[in-house]
């Protein structure tokens, strides 16, 4: 009896609540989104352009303080883009790939580290926006437009040819592809999100103290691993788009 | 009692009504506009200063690499020019000595070849007068032998002739 009520007194805690698809709706016009996910992302947002603007405030050739920090980050992307795409035709998509591995970064890591709960809406929750699907189909569905817009730009119509490389036999698993990226990237986004603050969810819901520790660090690693994975495969299916088939070329000769 | 909210929500999710974890309305779209509008944003204030800054850093030093590189390599030039210079003096200031070596070597032996032959000259002019005046010693000599002689043979036979 004791325990039922202490886990009662757990339930009246407003930390140990837990909500799932729960959304909290708003109305424009007849259309419905989640305000949730546009209230964090918001925050995400100015956390990005406060932190380029103080990062850019004052360039210096010799970087010091938060310059440093976001050169360092530039950086990473750049090495990022430059291993996936190729030194050749990198520069254009730095913007677009390093929006992506910094959004979905700081999403990820505001919900693992900033207790949204204290804060309460109507309905539902604040949770990192990349907790929700459709942001995550949002950017994977980018990601595609982004891969085919470099692959017709690079190559023109000549980008079907991809479909057939190496072998015409090719061709159905090629097409089937360009559905699963887009699907595997948003779904891998959005569970390992979710599934990691479900995780330490319940977690504190059982037991309050100190136990979701670990918990909570590893999500941490799975959510900074997470978003250089989507950084990463958007890279790679970007460059893959754009590679050159040297295939007929090396048999012409 | 405990109301697990997960299962309703899975339940809310099978229910196909309004919420769910899939739930996909008009967010989705305005994501992918906003975070266009983000990467415009971004690329504008942190992509375009910051890869400049990072790309005029790398210029900088890499021109300033190549210059180094190119004084180093003057330098290194002048040093060895430098070095060949000295060897060059060394080598003929040796030669110099050499040779004011063996012109004092020639000095000095034809000097004493003349100091040897006017010791030669010398001593034969001496043996010369010596030899003169010992000629002229013996003649004294004999004339006074002469003379003795006669005094002598003048005392034996004027005696005889007188008495």
């Amino acid at each position: 009896m004791a325990m039922l009520t202490a886990l009662n007194l757990f339930h009246s805690l407003p930390l140990a609540e837990l909500e799932v698809g729960k959304q909290f709706y708003w109305h424009l016009g007849n259309l419905e989104i989640h305000g949730q996910v546009f209230l964090v992302s918001w925050f995400v947002i100015a956390v990005l352009l406060i932190a380029s603007i103080l990062a850019t405030r004052n360039i210096q050739m010799v970087p010091a303080g938060f310059q440093n920090v976001m050169e360092f980050a530039l950086e990473f992307i750049r090495d990022l883009a430059k291993n996936q795409i190729g030194e050749k035709d990198y520069r254009p998509w730095v913007p677009f790939i390093g929006t992506l591995f910094l959004f979905i970064f700081v999403s990820n890591w505001s919900g693992a580290l900033i207790p949204w709960k204290l804060i309460h809406l109507p309905e539902g929750e604040l949770a990192a926006p990349t907790s929700d699907i459709n942001t995550t189909i949002a950017l994977a569905l980018l990601t595609s437009l982004a891969y085919f817009y470099a692959g017709f730009s690079k190559k023109g119509l000549g980008y079907f040819g991809n479909y057939v490389q190496p072998v015409a036999f090719m061709l159905p698993f090629k097409l089937i592809e360009d559905f699963t990226k887009p699907l595997s990237l948003s779904f891998r986004l959005f569970g390992n999100i979710l599934a990691d603050e479900l995780v330490v969810g319940v977690l504190v819901l059982l037991v309050p103290l100190f136990i979701p520790l670990p918990v909570m660090a590893l999500g941490l690693f799975t959510s900074a691993i997470q978003a250089l994975i989507f950084a990463t495969l958007a890279a790679s299916y970007i460059g893959e788009a754009m590679e050159d088939h040297h295939g007929e070329g090396h048999e012409a000769h | 009692m405990m109301h697990w909210t997960i299962l309703l929500a899975a339940e809310a999710a099978a229910e196909g009504g309004k919420g769910g974890l899939f739930d996909i309305d008009a967010t989705l779209p305005l994501m992918a506009i906003q975070f266009l509008v983000l990467v415009a944003l971004l690329n504008a204030l942190f992509y375009k200063p910051i890869g400049k800054a990072i790309d005029d850093r790398s210029n900088y030093i890499r021109t300033n690499q190549a210059d180094a590189q190119e004084r180093l390599s003057k330098a290194e030039n002048l040093a060895k020019q430098y070095e060949q210079e000295l060897a060059d003096t060394r080598r003929q200031s040796q030669a110099v000595i050499a040779q004011a070596e063996a012109d004092a070597q020639k000095i000095a032996a034809q000097k004493l070849a003349e100091a040897q032959q006017e010791a030669q000259t010398q001593r034969e002019q001496a043996q010369h007068e010596l030899d003169q005046q010992k000629q002229a010693a013996m003649q004294a000599l004999e004339q006074q032998v002469d003379a003795l002689s006669r005094q002598i043979l003048d005392k034996l036979l004027g005696a005889q002739s007188v008495g």
